[in-house]
């Protein structure tokens, strides 16, 4: 009856908790009927829209909607809300249009209406600046080649790794198959070419040796049968840009010099090298932005992590075998199974096959909470039995139930006991919130990960990110620290 | 009529049976020392009387509340039944006055302003006006020992029980404990004690009940006990002891 009130009270928290941070998201308005149209488009896809240093969204399609709605006098409201939501957005009409270098398939042609082409996309082969012996696909032979899953790049390497006898690595993430080419794990990487030029334009130490493959065209889209003014004066205003000179102004501030947009040659020499602490500092609001996250997705997840241990916790040290089972099912599991796995099936599998949508930060607060919950119930547990059995007893040799014993005599001393636990735990979580990045949660990880895309300097990102997470754990632990004493004095 | 009356009490930690048919009466104002070697379950009997330790067979009947009735509220049985421990279990992390207004407070028997006035005068009555703010920690055994009577006394029982108080103790603390015990037995509680102290149970105690193996062996006056012992295995106890 007492578990079930707490559980009760715990759920309605919970569900309290989501609504207000579901109030804090910002929901879609209607298009204003004064032809301002809300353009949903990609959170980071390197040069067509990422995060500058300021924060700002920058990148061809951005300078072009932009350039585009100027030209035909309407005005754009941009949503930043990844590739799967922003489609799922134009589908439900949350949104008006879609600009994120998406290309055009007969698929998707299906449920979208797309505008002409404005940009020719297609696979590319990089090396490593100082390589001079790959100078073709025959030159790949017995070589590894690395490429980002899920690329045309990808799809097109496949396509020949046979007939030119090369064996394929796999990345996540277009500035890992970078840092594997230029430490030498594979010889050359395919990639999107416009991602490829970008690369090469930020001086990220690769060059280009072949033409450019004939691959994908990217398009504008509007869900089918919808919108079609706006359609109209994409085009139009496309057509016009072209004509104007400021489509190729767009793509070369981006992609190097107009003859690269062909795919000829591409050097990365004009781009404009920042020292290396400047771009650190000039990184630097987007990193205290993302450490900012990441205290608060620690504490959060923290505090649900502490009512779960509270009332795992509980129940393992109880005399009913079956809340007692129930816990150690809960332990046994939520140890169990690592966190990247649990944040994938939260985040992925369970909506899938429940059909319904999930956000992020949603699944990340869980993960991290049911995660953190199993080892703060054994912190618990550990700490309430660590008490001896005379406390628990003298107490209710008095007539003092076993709940008031509990929360009166038994956990003012266990605390005392857990509270090393407890700041172990808490340096955990603190950076194991680093790991659901992986499934788009910004945070100080993330955020470092998105500067990198966007500059290739994997060695200074990381080293400052390292450097941030050490100071703030130390001053944790230093605080946590002074608290232990004090408690330990009281 | 009897304050407690046991008939037929077992107890078994799994195969392992403990107390194997324990009956016996206490009487209102009677005090009653359990004496016997260690492993005799003169311990576990005395846990059974506030149901610290659950009863396999038998019936055990306090102040008219049945025991071993699943349906009794056992903790308004154990408001009337004070128990000491060996080994004193004062909450650490509160004050002396705190440890003894605790129960009463917590179970609203009383106002904290009520409860902190009784401390006292049980503070007084022990000896120890003077250590009300101190915290346990601090406190000599045979002082631990003495707030740990006085805070099984505010909950004003009618049954206090004595499990070897007096066994962690440093002999020169010994007296002070026994003092206040028999100053209690003076004023006529009724009390069971387990003890060692062969002397307080020929002195202060009624009757005297000697336990071997699970069962009672014998029991009778202090004088009958310790003056003529009947059983050989009490003999040769108490040849050890005395």
């Amino acid at each position: 009856m007492r578990i079930q009130k707490k559980m009760t009270g715990f759920l309605v928290l919970l569900v309290f908790f989501f609504s207000f941070m579901g109030s804090l998201v910002p929901s879609a308005h209607a298009a204003d009927a004064n032809k301002t149209y809300v353009i949903g488009t990609d959170t980071t896809f390197a040069p067509f829209e990422y995060q500058d240093a300021n924060g700002d969204f920058v990148g061809i399609d951005m300078d072009l909607i932009n350039a585009i709605a100027e030209d035909q006098g309407f005005k754009v409201e941009i949503k930043s809300l990844g590739f799967n939501a922003a489609l799922q957005a134009l589908q439900s009409g949350n949104v008006d249009g879609v600009i994120a270098g998406m290309s055009i398939t007969d698929e998707r042609k299906q449920t979208f209406d797309f505008s002409d082409p404005y940009f020719e996309a297609g696979p590319m082969m990089g090396v490593a600046a100082d390589n001079d012996t790959i100078k073709s696909y025959e030159d790949l032979r017995g070589k590894r080649v690395a490429v980002k899953v899920g690329t045309e790049g990808a799809t097109f390497a496949d396509s020949i790794k046979d007939k030119y006898g090369f064996t394929l690595a796999t990345f996540d993430d277009s500035s890992q198959l970078v840092d594997e080419v230029k430490a030498g794990g594979s010889v050359a990487l395919f990639e999107d070419y416009p991602v490829l030029a970008y690369g090469i334009q930020q001086g990220n130490g690769i060059k280009t040796v072949t033409d450019k493959e004939k691959g994908g065209s990217y398009g504008f889209a509007v869900n089918k049968g919808q919108n079609p003014e706006l359609m109209r004066m994409f085009n139009q205003g496309l057509a016009n840009l072209k004509n104007s000179g400021k489509y190729d102004a767009i793509i070369a501030q981006y992609l190097g010099s107009v003859d690269a947009a062909s795919g000829a040659d591409i050097s990365g020499e004009a781009a404009v090298k920042k020292s290396r602490l400047g771009l650190i500092w000039e990184s630097m609001p987007a990193f205290m932005t993302g450490l900012g996250y990441t205290m608060f997705y620690t504490i959060v997840s923290l505090f649900f992590a502490f009512l779960l241990g509270l009332l795992f916790g509980s129940m393992k040290v109880s005399h009913n075998k079956f809340l007692r089972g129930i816990a150690t099912v809960f332990v046994d599991v939520f140890r169990g199974i690592p966190l990247l796995i649990l944040a994938f099936f939260i985040y992925f599998a369970i909506p899938q096959a429940f059909g319904f949508k999930m956000e992020v930060w949603m699944a990340s607060i869980l993960a991290l909470a049911l995660n953190a919950g199993a080892y703060v119930t054994e912190i618990i547990r550990g700490g309430i039995q660590s008490i001896d059995k005379g406390q628990m007893e003298a107490a209710r040799s008095l007539g003092v139930p076993y709940g008031n014993t509990m929360r009166k005599i038994i956990l003012p001393q266990a605390i005392k006991v857990m509270v090393p636990s407890f700041i172990n735990q808490m340096v955990i979580t603190l950076k194991d919130t680093s790991i659901l990045s992986i499934i788009g949660l910004v945070e100080l990880a993330q955020s470092g990960k998105l500067v990198i895309a966007r500059t290739y300097q994997t060695f200074d990102v990381y080293l400052t990110i390292a450097i941030m997470y050490l100071i703030v754990i130390t001053i944790l632990t230093k605080i946590a620290d002074r608290l232990e004493r004090r408690i330990g004095r009281g | 009529m009897d304050k407690i009356k046991v008939t037929g009490l077992k107890k078994s930690y799994g195969s392992n049976e403990v107390l194997k048919g324990i009956d016996m009466e206490v009487g209102e104002g009677e005090v009653v020392c359990v004496i016997g070697p260690s492993g005799s379950g003169k311990s576990t009997l005395l846990r059974c009387l506030n149901l610290l330790e659950e009863i396999s067979a038998g019936k055990v009947v306090v102040d008219d509340y049945d025991l071993s009735d699943k349906n009794s509220d056992i903790n308004k049985i154990r408001e009337n039944i004070g128990m000491v421990f060996q080994h004193f279990n004062l909450f650490p992390h509160m004050s002396v006055l705190k440890n003894i207004t605790f129960a009463p407070v917590e179970l609203k028997k009383m106002t904290s302003a009520e409860a902190e006035k009784q401390a006292l005068a049980l503070l007084e009555r022990v000896g120890l006006s003077d250590k009300a703010d101190a915290y346990p920690a601090s406190l000599s055994g045979g002082q631990k020992q003495r707030v740990a009577i006085a805070r099984a006394l505010a909950m004003n029982p009618d049954v206090m029980l004595f499990d070897e108080p007096t066994s962690a103790l440093d002999p020169e603390m010994v007296g002070e404990v026994l003092g206040v015990m028999q100053d209690l037995a003076r004023e006529g509680m009724t009390m069971v004690i387990v003890t060692h102290e062969m002397g307080f149970a020929r002195e202060v105690g009624h009757r005297v009940i000697f336990m071997d193996g699970g069962y009672i062996v014998e029991e009778g006056t202090p004088e009958e006990v310790f003056g003529n012992p009947k059983h050989e295995r009490t003999i040769s106890f108490l040849e050890k002891v005395l």
